[in-house]
């Protein structure tokens, strides 16, 4: 078969597949027509047509099956119900497996004549289709699409900035004379003129710049519904899997963001929306009772407002319930009783975002990647956004993520502080204050100034980032300070002095500093030297630290985290354990190894570990029996345990919690990151 | 022999300068056999170090530093490197040596791996020149821990002993990246 006609199919295949998949799940909606399913007949009739056409007979088999059962439906023959509409979207995923293997050039991972009599008995074709390996990472890829007009343009503009230096290039020249020429008296009339031609190559020179970083920058942006296009049907099949009725309505999707803030924005969305499916929307019942639609709504809006990009994600479930949230991290030591008690019911649902903690009592499969929210807080800081929430008992969560357009250009205030010269986001600043001596008041024994009315602590910056501190703005009797907000929370912060603000291009510290402490990035400065631009949350985070015993426990926690504990790791299988070893190892852990419950017990009779990780079924005793065991040890009542099995039933997950264990992660969806996700959010 | 040299037939002078040329001939016949390695050779706390020319990207003179709050010791600052923030790292604490200030001869060596360019901060770069690997011998073991775990050897050049480095195995030491 010729390769040109193979891709043409499979483009083709593509279109009609994602046109099947989202009229199927109009259809399952009750919103679907007479038109919709002609529709859908007509692609389940030329996919049929094309791949036989190609002699892909599987395909073309397959897709023959979809038309007829669509047929049945379109004349009445068969009701548009939930188990036709299964049977239909197994079809599409089948065809749409065999064309990426067929693409790929790999075995069709479908037994097609399995799947087919499967699906005339209208059973679920689960069987005929191979297991499909953990789905790749979704990158949005290294390669840009690009509009011809745009990169046309792009040149256009490239060749107009080499006229201008050409026209540079003579003003050098004609300077050059006239300093040779003129001696020690330079010509006036001569030099005006020459000044007139100059400002009017430096006028032009700024408009070319200002077009070509508008036309470069589109180039990065992308819509929204990149990421979002798979969310309905994910929503939909997570919402099945346990029984529920889930709705995902979503608008704004054509808003564009950066390509690099999009990449960071796609596990976010996935571990809200699992949130909201997994623990936010009640089961049918449990909605009925309350009065409410039996089905449930998940709402995403995005919408811009100003440089930002608001993404609301709403589910009308049960609610976040402050009281209990406020038990649950006082229970988790993320908080001391006292502190609970003067939190606000709206500041409590914010412990949520605080590392170790996760309302969910078990870690599972399907809020599987992500472990808690902490997870969301740390990627939004890391694009310097926001995380708004919002919840009533009973009726509703929300969650927005306000995030910048784009990471490249930020407005930015210039402070010097240490001899240095560093860039504030403008978007965490509030003012510029000057103090005197006699503003500074003690609160609890740390420095507090009064700003608009309200005691703000009072930081330094030099001291923070470990710079020598600067003595002679005491004398002067003066103290320039920025102060920062970052949500409700205010921090004044000492510099040296305040600059001005001006937008500035961030840049990346390079791939040998990833991530540093205080610093988000950096930027070049008009003397060609780089500033660095301060990570606001960080700040605060590093502030809060030497404030209260409580905000300290949790800064000492992050610190915990860059020298990591030791795991003892249970498995009977080499391979297992030799891969989850190397993988905790990699990444700072210390590992012991056990190779069975009973050398398990000996080795932590003899060593104290952070986190226990065991298979279930070994010779001898099984994970059961040794998670239950280790709790009944005085020293490991409290340690967790993480379960790598290959059982996935429910039953088995279960048991596994019964014993004591903290999560579980199913070996057929173990990978490196899920492996890591949990242990990092169980033990840091 | 004024005279005679002069006169332009010091017969003993050319003698010698054919005995010379001739065991220079010889020595460099020697030499040809042996094995090369291009290296640019710089000095590290008043030591001569060296590693493959192909390694180095490019030279340049110290620019403004900028320092990092709270990293480890041996990166002393970023600087812009044509528009890309690159770390500038101080080997010689890492190696244990002596650390005399820089001066105007100070020059930054910019390397690149895979995944970053980085500059290291040498006291005098003294050029790219052929190394003869005959007079390589491997590390001294008495060195302290992080020289022997990235020195490969020292071998002798032009009267001068100089350290090679194990650039590609500095380069992909976890110690040198900050942050996950």
């Amino acid at each position: 078969m010729q390769t040109k006609y193979l891709d043409i199919f499979i483009k083709e295949a593509e279109e009609h597949l994602t046109s099947l998949q989202k009229g199927l799940l109009l259809l399952e909606k009750g919103t679907g027509d007479a038109a919709l399913i002609h529709e859908l007949l007509r692609n389940a009739h030329t996919l049929k047509g094309s791949a036989r056409m190609l002699g892909i007979d599987g395909i073309s088999a397959i897709a023959h099956r979809m038309e007829d059962l669509l047929k049945d439906i379109e004349e009445g023959r068969k009701p548009v119900g939930s188990t036709s509409v299964d049977l239909l979207l197994q079809g599409t995923d089948a065809i749409s497996r065999m064309a990426v293997a067929l693409a790929k050039g790999e075995e069709s991972p479908v037994d097609v004549e399995k799947f087919i009599a499967a699906f005339d008995r209208g059973e679920s074709t689960a069987e005929a289709v191979k297991e499909a390996g953990q789905p790749e990472e979704e990158v949005l890829g290294d390669t840009v699409r690009a509009k011809v007009k745009t990169l046309d343009s792009l040149v256009n503009f490239m060749g107009e900035l080499i006229i201008n230096k050409k026209r540079f290039e003579d003003k050098a020249a004609t300077l050059k004379y006239l300093c040779q020429a003129g001696g020690d008296t330079l010509p006036a009339a001569q030099i005006r003129e020459f000044q007139r031609g100059l400002e009017e190559d430096v006028l032009y020179l700024n408009y070319l710049i200002q077009e070509l970083y508008g036309e470069t920058m589109s180039l990065r942006m992308l819509p929204l519904r990149t990421i979002t296009e798979g969310f309905r049907r994910l929503v939909r099949d997570l919402a099945k899997a346990q029984g529920k009725e889930i709705e995902l309505e979503m608008s704004g999707e054509g808003i564009e963001v950066d390509r690099v803030l999009l990449e960071m924005l796609k596990p976010m969305f996935l571990h809200i929306l699992t949130n909201a499916v997994d623990h936010g929307v009640e089961s049918p019942a449990e909605r009925q009772a309350k009065g409410k639609p039996a089905k449930g709504t998940v709402r995403v809006v995005a919408r811009h407002e100003g440089s930002s990009v608001w993404i609301a994600i709403r589910d009308d479930g049960r609610g976040m319930d402050p009281g209990k949230i406020k038990e649950v991290a006082v229970r988790r030591g993320v908080i001391s009783r006292e502190e609970a008690d003067l939190l606000t019911e709206e500041d409590a649902l914010y412990l949520t975002l605080r590392p170790g903690f996760s309302t969910s009592e078990i870690v599972t499969d399907i809020s599987g990647r992500g472990v808690g929210m902490d997870v969301v807080k740390k990627n939004a800081e890391r694009v310097k956004g926001n995380i708004l929430l919002k919840s009533e008992p009973g009726a509703f969560t929300e969650i927005t993520l306000q995030l910048p357009l784009t990471l490249s250009v930020i407005e930015a205030l210039m402070v010097t502080c240490g001899g240095e010269t560093y860039a504030i986001p403008l978007s965490y600043v509030q003012e510029t204050i000057k103090i005197r001596a006699e503003d500074i008041k003690t609160v609890g024994g740390k420095e507090a100034v009064s700003v608009r009315g309200l005691t703000t602590p009072l930081v330094s910056l030099a001291r923070l980032l470990g710079l020598p501190e600067q003595k002679t703005f005491l004398e002067a009797g003066k103290i320039a300070a920025v102060v920062l907000k970052l949500r409700d929370h205010c921090l004044a912060c000492m510099v040296d002095a305040t600059l001005d603000s001006s937008e500035i291009v961030v840049k990346g510290l390079g791939g040998q500093l990833r991530s540093v402490k205080y610093i988000f990035g950096a930027t070049i400065l008009g003397d060609g030297n780089p500033a660095l631009i301060l990570n606001v949350p960080d700040i605060f985070a590093g502030a809060e630290g030497a404030e209260t015993a409580g905000l300290r426990k949790v800064f000492e926690e992050s610190r915990a985290a860059s020298q990591r504990g030791s795991i003892l790791v249970v498995d009977d299988s080499i391979t297992t354990r030799t891969m989850e070893r190397s993988i905790l190892v990699a990444h700072g852990y210390r590992v012991e190894i056990a190779i069975s419950g009973e050398d398990a017990l000996e080795k932590v009779a003899g060593d104290r570990f952070d986190l226990v990780i065991t298979d279930i079924e070994m010779p001898g005793i099984n994970g059961f029996e040794l998670t239950k065991k280790l709790r009944a040890l005085d020293e490991y009542r409290e340690v967790p345990v993480i379960v790598v099995s290959s059982l996935s039933r429910d039953e088995d997950k279960r048991r596994a919690i019964d014993a004591g264990a903290q999560a579980y992660i199913v070996k057929g969806s173990f990978d490196q990151g899920t492996l890591l996700d949990t242990v990092e959010a169980i033990i840091g | 022999m004024e005279e005679a040299k002069k006169a332009g037939y010091d017969i003993h002078s050319i003698l010698h300068e054919m005995r010379e040329e001739y065991w220079h001939g010889l020595a460099e016949v020697d030499e040809v056999q042996d094995e090369y390695l291009e290296c640019v050779s710089f000095s590290l706390g008043g030591e001569i170090y060296a590693f493959e020319s192909v390694c180095a990207a490019e030279i340049v003179r110290i620019p403004k530093l900028v320092k990092v709050p709270r990293v480890p010791e041996i990166i002393v600052g970023v600087f812009n490197l044509r528009g890309q923030i690159t770390a500038a790292m101080d080997f010689r604490p890492f190696f244990g040596l002596p650390q005399p200030p820089l001066t105007s001869a100070g020059r930054i060596i910019v390397v690149r791996s895979e995944k970053f360019a980085m500059g290291i901060l040498t006291e005098a770069v003294h050029g790219v020149e052929a190394l003869s690997l005959g007079s390589f011998e491997s590390v001294v073991k008495s060195l302290p821990g992080a020289q022997r775990e990235y020195i490969r050897g020292q071998l002798h050049h032009g009267g001068r002993l100089i350290m090679l480095l194990d650039i590609v195995k500095l380069l992909s030491s976890p110690e040198l990246v900050v942050g996950q």
